[in-house]
């Protein structure tokens, strides 16, 4: 099946059908989706500034980031889910709009970037010497995942 | 309350004030750097009231990470008043009468008096319990209260658009 069909197949789905025709289904998702987005911005936010040695200097750098990434993972579900319920109700909008393409190749980046140059970024912020790449790859997690924010506000207004 | 309505209903009628709400654009981008700034703000303090309920870094003091968090949690407020206050300005005689703006003032007020409660008394003698992985039950439970607050906020700013 293409991947207009897995759309079309979630849009015609149960769930679909259920966000469609509810008065309040949609809103009450997208209330979750923004709990979920608080909770994932503050877990990037901390750990981030953390790699670039703006706080918590003196906690080791692998367990904060290891204490992040449980709130990560965690607030990272309750989005994908409620997120699939909000593209349930307009997949085939969702389909065509060039800022859900945008959205989800960020997410892909951030996500991948995450839990590859990133893990490696906060082992080596643990050895002494302060080095220049664990900045590096805070500010590509700030921007990677700023960018899946902003994208996913602007499917509403393209 | 008379003198309430007129003053929104003043600033809804102001060149400002119309100018924002018939941009196309202008409110779009305030509305995008309100949520922003709210996700860094309300995002900050959950990670020190998780904290607080030793659900995450349990090794570090509770004082030391709100002297981190702090800071960026009153950036967030600051920016998410004024682009709010520039979003009330374009829809004020709308917000006067719909019923979420008033329920998130009122829950703003309450997460605000919760945090005021919080510094001006458990958080004083910080220095006996911020080392516990868990703290006492008082702290346990402004922590909780800011979670609720905080999410009610959100989730009243959020049904605004639809009344």
């Amino acid at each position: 099946m293409s991947l207009h069909g897995w759309f079309m197949a979630l849009a015609h789905s149960p769930l679909g059908h259920a966000m469609q025709t509810s008065r309040w289904g949609f809103a009450m998702v997208e209330m979750v989706h923004l709990l979920g987005l608080a909770l994932l911005g503050g877990s990037v936010l901390i750990v981030d500034l953390r790699l670039l040695g703006v706080i918590l200097k003196g906690e080791p750098a692998i367990a904060i980031g290891r204490d992040m990434s449980r709130l990560l993972l965690g607030s990272l579900t309750v989005m994908v889910l409620s997120g699939i319920a909000l593209l349930s109700e307009e997949a085939g909008k969702c389909y065509y709009s060039p800022a859900f393409r945008c959205k989800m190749a960020l997410l892909a980046a951030a996500v991948v970037f995450y839990f590859t140059l990133h893990r490696r970024a906060l082992l080596r912020a643990q050895s002494e010497k302060p080095t220049l790449w664990p900045r590096i790859a805070a500010v590509i997690s700030l921007l990677l995942w700023l960018g899946v924010g902003v994208a996913g506000r602007a499917i509403g207004l393209l | 309350m008379q003198f309430l309505q007129h003053f929104c209903e003043m600033l809804y009628q102001s060149s400002f004030g119309t100018m924002l709400r018939e941009s196309n654009n202008a409110f779009s981008v305030i509305e995008s750097v309100h949520v922003l700034s709210i996700t860094l703000l309300v995002g900050t303090i959950a990670i020190l009231d998780l904290r607080m309920l030793g659900l995450i870094l349990r090794s570090v003091s509770v004082s030391r990470l709100a002297r981190s968090v702090l800071p960026l949690s009153w950036s967030g407020f600051a920016v998410s008043v004024a682009s709010g206050f520039l979003l009330f300005w374009a829809e004020a005689a709308k917000m006067y009468v719909n019923p979420s703006f008033r329920t998130k003032l009122v829950l703003l007020a309450l997460a605000g008096f919760n945090a005021l409660v919080f510094h001006t008394t458990i958080y004083r003698r910080a220095r006996e319990w911020e080392t516990l992985p868990v703290c006492p039950w008082r702290a346990r439970v402004t922590a909780i209260a800011s979670l609720a607050l905080w999410s009610g906020v959100i989730i009243a700013g959020r049904a605004i658009a639809y009344f």
